[in-house]
């Protein structure tokens, strides 16, 4: 008997749904992913789970290894020279702020029509295609005492008795070797900005223009709000960045005069004292402490900067929220 | 040498007589705080040094023989370029360590052709080039004289190290590596050395006895035998 336009539908067979659509689709997905995603596992995870496993061991690269549990993390956190590390890794977090006010400084410059832009844009970039071993060389001798800054410092009148050592004076060294990532990575973090303020609708600043707003209203209210992600995510990129500085220091100075940051001496045990196993817990705890700061970096802009809606903030949503459900719960309880 | 080192207990202490390691190392502390050698040990340049020596700018570097000619090619003035012994005497006599560069091999899955060829090369480069004369090192056969470069040597005794005994052969890499003390290994005691006179942070003796201490510490958790100087 007919029940009103039901059809009954046959269970489909296995090689039928493999010809389906989705099942395609899917098969597609995996197929591509699975390259990339051997490589990944391979390089990045199996090593990573391998290193973590070393970290509970006492051993060398080659060799057998003996078991010591915590023992190597206990050792990290009473050593006070790998603090002290983490202290110099501190000059390189200036470094990024005042990359980043530089990167925006530049960008903001170049978002509108300038003469020779692409010079410019070039030549600023142009630092980080170098390799970082290279721009080490090059600073290890704009550093010497007596060549390329001293000389330029002379040029302007300065006496080379009152220049100091750049890289002996324990006051400035560390400033001149996270100065060197600066001029590496300016350029790279103009480009990033430049490529999200693109994006900003030009409508926006005529009408500010016409409202009144100068420059610098421009940059604080139409640009800085529209690429604050990009923004957040530089700054965690740079505390990661320069908790694990490793070129500057190891090519310049070697890690000596003070100037050794948390990689360094890393090397240093794992490769010319053979502990590898210290070595591995060392950046287990690197780890645990970027994943710490970037957690609190979150937090700290989720709060400030209030990402609630684009109309009202974060605390006027949760008020609204709370209101409604009174509301509710009265018109509840009434009925 | 470096076997005994590992079985010394605390070999950096300061001794009586003024030898051993700590006699060297106050050689290098004493230079540094005493202002003696360049104010930027940062920026010093091993290109640029050889030129600096041969005109005289320089006065003496602490290297090896293989140095001696380069820096005699550095410059216009070959002839003021000498070498001479580190100047530490034990009882009177003048010590040098010698040691072998890299070696030869012969390959023993070549051809027999091949062997015998390489074999002959190797006996005219020992025998008779003057491969030892240019570059200035202590010639492989005993019978030969050394080069002029090393007449300052005539009287010293070369030494070198002894072979590792039976059961021991990374013993010393061990306590080295365990203490992080690193002599030999790449320059970071000397660099400790040179901080420490550079900014008068450290004497010599407190220096020498924190590395005493962790020398014992590394023997102790290796389980070394411990036999006073």
């Amino acid at each position: 008997m007919d029940r009103g336009g039901s059809a009954v539908v046959r269970k489909k067979t296995f090689a039928e749904k493999m010809k389906s659509r989705e099942a395609q689709q899917f098969l597609v997905i995996v197929t591509f992913l699975f390259a990339p995603l051997l490589l990944l596992i391979v390089f990045t995870y199996l090593p990573f789970m391998r290193m973590v496993q070393f970290s509970f061991y006492n051993m060398k690269y080659i060799g057998p290894k003996k078991f010591v549990g915590l023992a190597n993390y206990v050792d990290v956190f009473h050593r006070t020279e790998i603090f002290r590390a983490l202290l110099v890794s501190v000059y390189y977090m200036g470094g990024a702020v005042v990359q980043l006010a530089l990167a925006l400084f530049f960008a903001t410059l170049m978002v509108f029509k300038v003469k020779g832009e692409s010079v410019f844009k070039a030549t600023l970039f142009f630092p980080y295609l170098i390799c970082g071993i290279a721009v080490g060389f090059i600073f290890k001798f704009f550093y010497a005492r007596g060549f390329v800054l001293d000389s330029l410092l002379q040029m302007f009148g300065m006496k080379l008795d009152n220049i100091p050592y750049w890289l002996q004076d324990q006051s400035i060294n560390n400033i001149a070797l996270a100065a060197t990532s600066v001029w590496r990575y300016t350029g790279q973090n103009m480009i990033m900005f430049l490529g999200a303020m693109m994006s900003v609708d030009t409508d926006l600043y005529e009408a500010a223009a016409l409202d009144g707003a100068n420059n610098w209203h421009r940059f604080r209210y139409i640009i800085l709000p529209s690429i604050k992600s990009i923004i957040v995510l530089n700054l965690i990129l740079s505390i990661s960045g320069s908790l694990s500085a490793f070129e500057p220091p190891y090519v310049i100075t070697n890690g000596t005069m003070g100037t050794g940051t948390y990689f360094v001496i890393m090397n240093r045990l794992a490769h010319e004292n053979q502990k590898v196993g210290l070595a591995c817990a060392m950046a287990i705890v690197l780890l645990a402490i970027i994943i710490l700061c970037t957690v609190a970096q979150k937090l700290f802009f989720a709060y400030v900067f209030d990402n609630g809606t684009d109309d009202e903030s974060k605390a006027a949503v949760r008020k609204r929220k709370k209101a409604e459900q009174k509301r509710r719960a009265q018109k509840g309880a009434a009925v | 040498m470096l076997n005994n080192l590992a079985h010394t207990k605390d070999p950096f202490a300061k001794r009586d007589d003024m030898s051993g390691p700590y006699a060297v190392y106050y050689v290098l502390y004493e230079s540094v705080s005493r202002k003696l050698v360049e104010d930027d040990p940062a920026s010093s340049d091993w290109e640029a040094s050889k030129g600096m020596i041969n005109k005289g700018e320089i006065a003496t570097m602490v290297l090896g023989s293989w140095a001696v000619e380069q820096c005699r090619e550095a410059g216009a003035t070959p002839e003021d370029v000498g070498y001479m012994p580190f100047p530490i005497t034990e009882d009177g006599k003048r010590y040098a360590s010698g040691d072998g560069n890299y070696s030869y091999a012969i390959n023993n899955k070549a051809t027999e052709d091949n062997q015998i060829a390489a074999m002959v090369y190797l006996k005219w480069l020992l025998e008779e080039s003057t491969i030892f004369v240019d570059e200035g090192t202590i010639p492989a056969l005993k019978s030969e004289p050394l080069p002029d470069s090393l007449s300052e040597f005539d009287g010293v005794e070369i030494i070198s190290n002894n072979p590792a005994i039976e059961g021991e052969e990374t013993l010393f890499d061990d306590v080295n590596n365990e203490s992080e003390v690193g002599i030999n290994n790449n320059d970071y005691p000397d660099c400790e050395i040179l901080e420490s006179a550079l900014y008068g942070t450290k004497d010599l003796d407190t220096l020498m006895e924190e590395w005493n201490a962790k020398w014992s510490a590394a023997q102790e958790s290796l389980g070394v035998d411990v036999l006073k100087y």
